[in-house]
């Protein structure tokens, strides 16, 4: 093949775009030099400069997915009050930067006017970052963008104020696989399958590599096996822990289930070193159903772990702290979760 | 790595994902291990390996498939 | 399958399991693209990408993935070529996936953080061009991640999900301004929100004065967090350089444990990074020759043991890497002597 196309040369390997030519004036000449900054309200922060040049940035809840037209919309707010420039955060939030602070007001105005709120700082609760889902992950086990969407409306006033005791970063994975690396979250939702994949023998011998398939099982789960004189495999159920890369390699052995997927919460991780360790969160909720649209069950059992944390975490206490002071029979106590031998971590390698 | 010894490399993977086709999926490190191994005696090395690879695939004579794991197959495995 | 010619990832193919039903949908692949470092753009870049993801994607974005990369959703195989061309006549080129390094990623950094005690941006930057081979033609055991946090509060969560981590730390006194913690005074209890719960008691707030005894501090940023006008970092920056961590699958999720306890990031920055290109090397040199299909490297490093890690890749165990001393008495020594009449006994 000619490495011309369409009349152009083929471009490969030339890694990203130079950030140098993406960052603010404002920025290019106080690169490294600031000395602090302050949150002026919800939302809204100002880095001061050893030059005496302040920066301020606006903070907007944005989704992980987003349309190009919501690209567009952006873009028009970044040229009217920033020079063209924006940032993203790790937590999909969108990030305006400011270099005069009569422009704060009237950009927010513009901002909530889209439908996006201002907030995400400080003692409040962060965005919520999360994986592919049902939109186009083929192993997730919970919808993803929908419970977060769902979470996100219910819980609004906390991310666009600062009246938790501390941060509060959520996260939400599809499955086990935790693409998200939600783990370390002050509260974890995870998207579980409860039965391991259906054979659909009839189909395996036609859709799949046999070999491979069984070479794609990290715990030696799979096994080969003739039903009904054809060729097909067998799946040990005890040995399953659903990651689901049998599936990813071969499309007859669907773990996707709506009568049995559902998400678990495990809550008290951090990924900062501030006064205690980084730690990953714990189980507090083993299974709750998948109730589209609004995901009921699942709002009200980070209702009962938001309020019983406000109420009893001290000022500047994370979750994980919170719960290291009290106790854990205390949390379940208060909670009134349901303690059960899931909670007890039995998982061995066999 | 001269040439020569180069356009051999080249001929060696592509017989062997050839001869192995629909029975084995040879991860690009299984590939350089063999090289290495038959080569040994001509003093061929890992990167000498992965240089010969990149042409090939460069050029699409070998693509990259997926599953599970990245693995080397012929253009016309469209199995996946 | 789906991807462009010559690469072995950055596109992550995804088939409808009913294409007759759902044909718009038959094909809903994304292409992973290296985000610009810090997340930073401008209206004019994010207008073209816009364009590009209209004209031959389903005119969905993530900005971003979890692991940093923008991600285009939903094309067909048949748009990818022209898709990625258009990419990289842009400046942007793909990242990584399947098994191969993962685009890096960094927080913020010195762009806009008063914490950041290395040039995030710099270093991620220079990784990702360097290492463009591994990225985008697997051959790895499985994924690699490289995530650089400029500070310990670590607003990438490198610690906690990437197989190498580079933290900023520092080694000089935490640089105070008595006239601003004054100033903080009047809005709280200093003792009681700053002193009292710095983790090694290694602070004091007596009579209006605000000291440190800097020798016994373990760089938790928590008093920097609370009073950021009055408390900065100490000079002589650096880095920790932490190995292993990964999420559950399949042994448990894991930490990682520190490897370098004070890389010299900015000396080395001089040097093109020459030190730690070289460790990464040996790293991944190591992993390719003992590791197995699937095995992250934290996980290699587990089953053969630390022990012989270190040795392999040529660094000394230090107190550091360990959360305490081994509690067991399995000692397995490697060196044991023999008296001289069973040396003897055994030559006759």
């Amino acid at each position: 093949m000619p490495d011309v196309d369409k009349g152009t040369v083929r471009i490969t390997d030339i890694g990203p775009p130079h950030y140098e030519d993406f960052l603010p004036p404002i920025i290019k000449r106080n690169y490294g030099k600031w000395l602090y900054h302050e949150i002026l309200k919800p939302g809204v922060m100002v880095h001061v400069s050893e030059s005496g040049e302040k920066l301020y940035t606006v903070r907007v809840g944005s989704t992980r997915i987003v349309s190009s037209d919501f690209v567009r919309e952006i873009s028009d707010l970044a040229d009217k009050y920033c020079g063209g420039y924006l940032k993203f955060t790790t937590r999909n939030n969108l990030e305006f930067l400011l270099d005069k602070e009569e422009n704060i007001e009237p950009l927010i105005k513009e901002v909530q006017a889209l439908g996006f709120p201002v907030g995400g700082i400080d003692h409040s609760l962060g965005n919520i970052v999360h994986t592919q889902g049902w939109l186009h992950c083929h192993t997730s086990a919970s919808y993803a963008s929908g419970v977060v969407k769902a979470l996100m409306d219910e819980f609004y006033d906390y991310f666009v104020s600062d009246k938790l005791p501390a941060k509060v970063r959520m996260a939400f994975a599809c499955c086990l696989n935790m693409c998200g690396s939600v783990g370390a979250s002050d509260i974890a939702i995870v998207g579980m399958h409860r039965r391991p994949p259906r054979v659909m023998a009839d189909r395996v011998k036609d859709l799949c590599e046999i070999p491979s398939t069984i070479a794609a099982c990290p715990v030696d789960a799979v096994r080969p096996k003739t039903i009904d004189g054809k060729p097909s495999v067998e799946i040990d159920e005890d040995r399953c822990v659903y990651c689901g890369n049998c599936y990813t390699v071969c499309p007859a052995l669907p773990i996707a289930d709506p009568l049995n997927d559902g998400v678990a919460i495990f809550i008290g991780g951090k990924v900062s070193n501030a006064r205690t360790k980084p730690t990953f969160s714990k189980l507090v909720v083993p299974w709750l159903p998948n109730n589209p649209p609004r995901w009921p069950e699942v709002i009200e059992a980070v209702r009962t772990i938001l309020e019983a944390y406000k109420e009893g975490a001290r000022k500047g206490e994370r979750v994980a702290e919170w719960i290291d002071r009290i106790g854990w029979p205390k949390f379940f106590k208060i909670t009134g979760f349901e303690f059960t031998k899931y909670h007890i971590d039995d998982f061995r390698i066999r | 790595m001269t040439d020569e010894q180069k356009q051999k490399i080249k001929e060696f993977v592509v017989n062997l994902v050839k001869e192995y086709h629909g029975k084995k999926r040879f991860k690009p490190q299984d590939l350089e291990k063999e090289v290495e191994q038959n080569f040994q005696s001509e003093n061929i090395t890992r990167k000498d390996a992965k240089a010969a690879i990149k042409e090939l695939t460069d050029n699409g004579e070998l693509i990259y498939g997926y599953a599970g794991g990245s693995f080397l197959t012929l253009p016309e495995d469209q199995t996946q | 399958m789906a991807g462009v010619r010559g690469y072995g990832g950055g596109i992550v193919g995804r088939f409808s399991d009913e294409p007759d039903e759902y044909p718009g949908v038959k094909e809903y692949h994304t292409a992973r693209l290296n985000q610009i470092e810090g997340f930073f753009y401008t209206s004019d870049v994010l207008r073209k990408l816009a364009d590009i993801c209209d004209e031959h994607a389903g005119g969905l974005f993530n900005f971003h993935g979890s692991t940093g990369d923008i991600q285009i959703l939903g094309f067909k195989q048949e748009e990818a070529e022209e898709l990625f061309q258009k990419c990289t006549h842009l400046g942007f080129d793909l990242g990584g996936s399947g098994s191969a390094l993962r685009t890096p990623s960094c927080c913020v950094g010195p762009a806009r953080c008063e914490w950041a005690t290395y040039d995030t941006l710099h270093i991620t930057d220079n990784l990702t061009r360097e290492f463009q081979n591994e990225m985008h033609r697997p051959t790895f055991n499985y994924k690699f991640k490289i995530k650089c946090a400029g500070c310990p509060n670590d607003c990438i969560a490198s610690g906690a999900r990437s197989d190498l981590s580079i933290v900023g730390v520092w080694k000089a006194n935490i640089r105070i301004d008595q006239k601003e913690v004054a100033e903080y005074a009047k809005k709280f209890d200093i003792k009681k929100y700053v002193v009292d719960k710095c983790p090694t008691h290694c602070m004091d707030y007596t009579d209006g004065k605000l000291t440190i005894d800097d020798s016994n501090c373990v760089k938790c940023m928590h008093c920097i967090n609370s009073m950021p006008k009055a408390l900065r970092p100490g000079l002589e920056k650096g880095a920790q350089i932490r190995i292993g961590a990964k999420v559950p699958m399949v042994q448990d999720p894991r930490l990682g444990f520190i490897l370098i306890p004070f890389y010299d990031v900015n000396k080395d920055k001089e040097e093109d990074y020459a030190f730690l290109k070289d460790l990464i090397q040996k790293i991944w040199d190591f992993w390719d020759e003992y590791g197995t299909n699937r095995e992250r490297v934290g996980e290699l490093i587990q089953r053969v043991g630390v022990g012989n890690f270190l040795e392999a890749i040529g660094l000394d165990p230090l107190p550091e890497m360990v959360e305490y001393p081994r509690a067991n008495p399995f000692i397995k020594f490697e060196e044991y002597l023999v008296p001289d009449d069973e040396e003897e006994g055994k030559e006759g």
